[in-house]
């Protein structure tokens, strides 16, 4: 794809994404009916479901742009790394906000040691460990390299420590939609909460390639800049 | 004849500038190359490169003709690397330093060859003091016989005079006069343009991460080099 | 056999300069004896029972001594050049791991005894019939400690932050040891059966099996330029 394209369809999907939150805040808050016993506030699972799935799912194209950049040392992949890092760690910090704001009325308490929450928080600190790591070498090479260095062994560890942290008892509402019976959800909840996914993914792709086209501009430039001026090596 | 060291076409990138822009040169068995040129011209890059601790972005360097790569341990095998740094463990004495660096290598009869190396550069009396207590002097010559103690055909001098002392600096030029046995390649980078050039085969001036000059010593004007030599740099960085 | 000679070099060449200025063991030495006397302080051992915090409390003083000496382990080698040295010699680089991973395992383990010896005195723990048991439990789950700490040390020493980005980039990654690790030290320290820590064990050793083989195939990646 020309930079050109992916410029384009980074926007397209951003709008879409956009037009999608709209009308998926329009649906929670008029359409979808109230949850019984977890009450009103239950409505932010809408929100906060999907901002997770967005937030692994970018972690994850992190690790696999780290292990390809590890082993093809093009800096294309790199730039997707980066990129999907950083809406990785806006939606991992939505997921963090909107979970303790629920905790608060359904548990009473904002924070509790809640295994996905804990792994969320987690995950927020290997996002923040992988950008300190780029910024501060001062050959932006290796920077890169310690990068995806962070987002493999992260992306190989996260696994296990999702097992420690469920090993103790688990606060979390069960699942409702991933069961092997079959989704319990009411059928106008399902719709919101795929809604929710399918604009959370687009939006998180849309920020991606924007961000990532941003990324290879920049370094453009940068290469522009210094041009035909050697320093000491 | 095969030429035991080549640079075909060497560019080196670091993001954003180029430090070298295009290297080439052959050498043969028991050829000494002086490489000269101003801060910054690339010539540590260029070394770094030729001794296989840095992947050049476009061109290769051959080996008697073979095109190597980083990864490639054979080729450490065959070049040693001196340095203004010494490589050295200040907390070991020298004959421990040497033994390190020998089971690095794989080398058979270590005991030997070290109590060999440290009789050649003269430090086999103080061979069980820690490196620490050594001289600048000292610490060089050290740093020599250790590049050299795997037997390498090939050796890679980066500034070895820096902060010698005129006596310490004679003992090294001797040395490395010993090196110069018809079997061996040699590079020398540095600034001190006598010493640089007593040595040379051939001479090299590298402006701006490319060789401006490349030549025997015979086609130069040994009387009067330090003219010549900033003649050469000012033309080049006007042109550049 | 060149690469077990290369390995035994380095781990041997790290220790011997350990054993000479015994900086490292040192530090850690006293930080663990000063930690060990400032919990004394902090924790009322007449309202809560020694066992039952004792493992938590030692599993967070052998992090933090390991982190203080795992962390300066390559600074070793920017004295005088000496990481140049060994990327210059046909060394394979995840035989350096390998080796640093050794010798770093070794004072960890030292240190370990050290501490287990200290706590057992000031909050007069009974190790009882389950010794053995302890040290394997503690000694699997310092292998994934320190593979983990040396991977990301030789990060951590080619950045600007130095040491201080060592805790950020190594302690999310460090909780299956954390977790397990206590767990299974306080149900030895208070007398349950060995069986119900078989569990435990197969984590800290899936742990520690990742972290090795994470320091293998990528330290590489860390140290070549």
């Amino acid at each position: 794809m020309s930079a050109r394209s992916i410029r384009i369809s980074g926007t397209a999907l951003g709008i879409l994404g956009l037009l999608g939150v709209v009308a998926l805040h329009w649906m929670v808050f008029f359409w979808v009916p109230t949850e019984s016993s977890m009450g009103i506030v239950q409505r932010i699972f809408y929100v906060h479901v999907p901002s997770a799935w967005v937030a692994f799912m970018a972690f994850g194209i992190v690790a696999i742009t780290g292990a390809m950049y590890l082993w093809l040392g093009d800096d294309r992949l790199d730039q997707a790394g980066v990129a999907a890092a950083e809406g990785g760690m806006v939606f991992t910090t939505i997921v963090l906000i909107t979970g303790p704001l629920w905790g608060k009325i359904a548990w009473g308490t904002y924070w509790t040691w809640e295994p996905r929450l804990t792994l969320t928080l987690l995950l927020w600190f290997i996002y923040l460990g992988y950008f300190l790591v780029r910024r501060s070498t001062d050959n932006p090479q290796q920077g890169k390299k310690f990068a995806a260095v962070v987002g493999v062994v992260g992306a190989a560890d996260i696994p296990l420590i999702h097992i420690s942290v469920s090993w103790l008892r688990s606060l979390h509402p069960d699942p409702v939609v991933l069961k092997p019976e079959g989704p319990t959800l009411d059928s106008a909840m399902l719709i919101t909460l795929m809604v929710g996914l399918l604009t959370f993914t687009l939006l998180f792709l849309g920020l991606f390639l924007i961000r990532f086209s941003a990324e290879s501009l920049d370094r453009k430039l940068q290469l522009r800049e210094v041009a035909g001026q050697p320093q000491e090596a | 004849m095969t030429p035991s060291l080549e640079a075909r076409g060497v560019v080196r990138d670091f993001s954003g500038f180029r430090a070298l822009n295009g290297v080439d040169f052959s050498l043969y068995a028991g050829e000494l190359l002086t490489v000269f040129g101003p801060n910054g011209a690339g010539k540590t890059t260029l070394l770094r490169i030729l001794g296989g601790g840095l992947r050049p972005t476009k061109g290769e360097v051959r080996l008697h003709g073979e095109s190597v790569d980083v990864g490639d341990r054979e080729w450490r095998r065959s070049i040693g690397v001196v340095s203004h740094q010494g490589f050295l463990y200040g907390q070991l004495s020298a004959r421990e330093n040497l033994i390190f660096f020998g089971r690095l290598f794989g080398l058979d009869r270590l005991e030997e060859r070290v109590a060999e190396a440290l009789v050649n550069v003269g430090l086999a009396n103080r061979s069980g003091s820690m490196v620490r207590t050594y001289s600048r002097g000292m610490r060089q010559r050290l740093a020599l016989s250790r590049a050299l103690l795997h037997e390498p055909e090939i050796v890679l001098l980066d500034e070895p005079y820096t902060g010698l002392d005129a006596h310490a600096a004679g003992a090294l030029r001797e040395l490395l006069e010993s090196l110069k046995d018809g079997r061996r390649t040699v590079v020398l980078v540095t600034h001190a343009l006598t010493q640089g050039l007593d040595l040379a085969d051939k001479v090299a001036i590298q402006v701006r991460g490319r060789f401006v000059r490349f030549e025997s010593k015979d086609a130069l004007p040994t009387e009067n080099f330090e003219a010549f030599y900033r003649e050469v740099v000012e033309t080049a960085v006007e042109a550049a | 056999m060149t690469y077990l000679g290369q390995v035994w070099a380095i781990v041997h060449k790290d220790l011997t300069i350990e054993f000479r200025t015994k900086e490292r063991f040192a530090a850690m030495a006293s930080f663990a004896v000063l930690v060990g006397l400032l919990f004394h302080y902090a924790l009322d051992v007449t309202v809560v029972r020694p066992q039952d915090i004792a493992s938590g409390v030692i599993w967070m003083t052998v992090i933090f001594s390991a982190l203080l000496g795992v962390g300066r382990t390559f600074y070793l080698e920017e004295e005088d050049g000496a990481m140049s040295g060994l990327l210059h010699s046909p060394i394979a680089l995840d035989a350096l791991f390998v080796g640093k991973f050794i010798a770093n395992y070794i004072l960890v383990a030292m240190i370990t005894v050290l501490i287990f010896v200290v706590f057992a005195g000031f909050f007069r723990l009974n190790f009882g019939g389950h010794f053995v048991a302890l040290i394997g439990i503690v000694s699997l789950g310092a292998v994934g400690l320190v593979g983990i700490l040396t991977l990301f040390s030789a990060v951590s020493s080619r950045t600007r932050m130095g040491e201080s980005l060592l805790p950020v980039l190594a302690f999310p990654l460090l909780v299956p040891v954390v977790v397990y690790g206590v767990d299974a030290t306080t149900r030895i320290l208070v007398g349950r059966p060995l069986s119900e820590v078989a569990g435990n064990v197969r984590m800290l050793a899936a742990f520690a099996l990742l972290s090795i083989m994470a320091g293998v195939v990528l330290f590489r990646f860390v140290v070549e330029e």
